[in-house]
């Protein structure tokens, strides 16, 4: 059975329109005017238990709001949801106890106190047996490094420590599924490299249904082979990584470094020139053209070094959400006309 | 584990975790203590002004000094209680609201409520129930008034019903923060209305104080909090009216009815819930 399913879910919030000025702010405390935000639009969605999630899009898209409405945090609008068989806006302890929530940019340890009291009361709200309560607490230190800190005020930890001990606490009941909103935001390479490689050795070892959403696409290449892309509410992509890269990315960059110092003027013409930096230049070209220009520049000049990557994930997923854009603006100026179309927030 | 022992276990742990937070700010937890404390005292005394020049509230009305001492001895129980397990929370549910910290309470396999109602425990406030509880034995003893073993179990009854109405309307109010987003006018209002309940009801006479004496005995019902159980040590002696032997029965009613409205409007306030962005 899938451990998630998701059919046809939607969540619109109505807010109040806000307006400028103090005739137009009194006359909206008699008369509000509300708009509609379609923050989810009518996904569909199947997760396998075991799998390991991410969740693509810009700021807004409607990541953080889809895992919200799985943890029972606030209800939908329309539409169906199952998490491990259980609803989870009915809020049933049943479902609770299996499964956790971190998010990033929250925290829910007490800031006074050391960790270690925090996860005391876990255990109690838990209520997990004593024995593998300080078994697997030790476990979770141990593998994040941070048992030496146990004891100390959270509010004493840096970010990073804070961001791990976080991570304990929403394990130590060991969920079957974890929810996981952008856990490695604001942290430095070191504390994000250890937060990859925790999850990674965890989920394997543990066989745990994860959900991720992240800006760093180091997490998503490094932990997830299926993506799921949203945009504007909508599941623009549901695929793995490498079909993603091998779909978008239809260009390589090729960086040569030239041995005498002196870069050719003429290198344009094999490709787009995104860097120029003697004695090192960055091509941009098609990728069935890479080979062809490798050939034909180290015929003609003598080069150092030559290597080939991929274009960063960064700039191809930066470039689909400008397609979805682009195609969504286009969409609306043709609804624009058809004035019972309710779909799109800009027609309220 | 039964489930009634469990969730008294994580209130002991609130307890502790608070009382540990407390001490870890000792100079803070001091100056709030001695800064109630003192408002306490200087409310005592400005009663103990008002018996130098008379020796009874009223006439005839059975509120004599030590008799008004037992009263404001369990008025200052109840609302120390209220206040030490309660105010912190109602006031921080407001910042729950607001900075979505609710979301982590939510998921959690306890009752929100539950969570959200006793999280902290405010130990300054602890001094007050004790002075208004040596404040109501002194008075007794003044009185030469020694309750039995029943008047005892059923003045702790009607206190701690006294304790859950107080409770109640206090969340009651701070539920609405989930539709207003700022509530804090609304919550001081708690204040203004439980100040009614400070005083026996028998001020409430004539044509300005019986619409008052029915509406917060009725409508919003913060005068049997206090009056209720205190009437039990010093004035059961002589029940004066019908009245008086239906209120006991009326303030279970009502404490359940309160009670009941709040855990209501509380779960439409959750299922309202927005969260606050990521």
């Amino acid at each position: 059975m899938a451990a998630i399913e998701i059919r046809g879910l939607s969540k619109t919030y109505r807010v109040t329109r806000k307006k400028e000025g103090l005739v137009a702010t009194l006359r909206a405390l008699f008369r509000p005017e509300y708009e509609y935000v379609h923050a989810v639009r009518s996904i569909d969605l199947t997760i396998e238990s075991g799998e390991f999630v991410a969740f693509l899009g810009p700021n807004g898209a409607g990541k953080t709001t889809t895992l919200k409405l799985l943890s029972g945090i606030i209800t939908p609008t329309s539409g169906e949801a199952r998490v491990l068989g259980h609803i989870p806006w009915r809020r049933e302890n049943a479902y609770r106890r299996r499964f956790a929530l971190v998010m990033g940019q929250k925290n829910q340890l007490w800031w006074d106190l050391p960790a270690a009291e925090s996860f005391h009361l876990h255990q109690q709200i838990y209520g997990i047996p004593p024995d593998q309560f300080t078994r697997v607490r030790d476990e979770l230190t141990e593998m994040l490094g941070v048992r030496q800190l146990l004891h100390r005020p959270v509010r004493e930890l840096s970010l990073g420590e804070r961001m791990k001990m976080e991570l304990v606490a929403a394990l130590l009941h060991s969920p079957q599924v974890l929810f996981l909103d952008e856990p490695t935001i604001g942290l430095d390479v070191v504390a994000q490299y250890t937060i990859q490689q925790f999850l990674r050795e965890y989920q394997a070892r543990t066989g745990t249904t994860v959900i991720l959403t992240s800006h760093y696409m180091k997490d998503v290449v490094v932990l997830c082979r299926r993506v799921v892309v949203i945009f504007d509410g909508q599941i623009i992509y549901d695929g793995s990584l490498t079909n993603l890269v091998d779909h978008l990315g239809d260009y390589k960059i090729i960086t040569i470094r030239f041995s005498d110092g002196q870069v050719p003027t003429d290198l344009s013409r094999f490709g787009k020139i995104i860097l120029r930096e003697p004695p090192r230049v960055r091509l941009r070209v098609a990728r069935n053209e890479a080979t062809e220009v490798i050939r034909a520049v180290l015929a003609r000049y003598i080069a150092e070094d030559v290597s080939v990557e991929d274009p960063p994930l960064e700039e191809l997923i930066a470039a689909l959400f400008a397609s979805a854009r682009n195609s969504r603006l286009s969409q609306e100026r043709g609804n624009s006309a058809v004035p019972e179309d309710t779909t799109h927030s800009a027609n309220h | 584990m039964p489930q009634p022992l469990r969730y008294l276990q994580i209130f002991a742990t609130f307890a502790r975790n608070s009382l540990i937070r407390d001490m870890t700010f000792r100079a803070n937890f001091l100056i709030e203590f001695i800064s109630s404390l003192s408002w306490v005292f200087m409310n005592l005394g400005f009663y103990i002004l008002i018996f130098h020049y008379t020796p009874s509230l009223g006439r005839d009305t059975g509120w004599g000094k030590y008799e008004f001492f037992v009263f404001t001895g369990t008025a200052l129980m109840i609302n120390s209680l209220a206040g030490m397990l309660f105010m912190t929370n109602a006031d921080n549910f407001g910042e729950l609201i607001r900075r979505g910290g609710l979301d982590f309470v939510l998921v959690k396999p306890v009752d929100t409520q539950f969570l959200v109602s006793l999280q902290r425990v405010d130990w300054s406030s602890s001094g007050n129930f004790l002075v208004g509880l040596g404040l109501a034995v002194y008075s007794l003893r003044c009185l030469g008034v020694w309750p039995s073993p029943v008047t005892i179990v059923l003045y702790v009854f009607y206190l701690l019903c006294g304790v859950v109405i107080l409770y109640s309307l206090m969340f009651l109010l701070a539920a609405t923060a989930v539709w207003l987003g700022r509530n804090e006018t609304l919550f001081d209002f708690w204040f203004y209305i439980v100040s009614f309940g400070r005083y026996p009801m028998e001020i409430y006479e004539g044509r300005f104080g019986r619409p008052f004496r029915w509406f917060f005995t009725f409508i919003i019902p913060v005068l049997v909090a206090i009056n209720v159980p205190s009437r039990f040590l010093v004035q059961s002696i002589r029940p004066q009216s019908l009245e008086e032997w239906l209120l006991p029965l009326y303030t279970i009613a009502a404490t359940v009815i309160v009670f009941a409205v709040c855990r209501a409007v509380f779960q439409l306030a959750l299922h309202s819930y927005r969260s606050a962005s990521s």
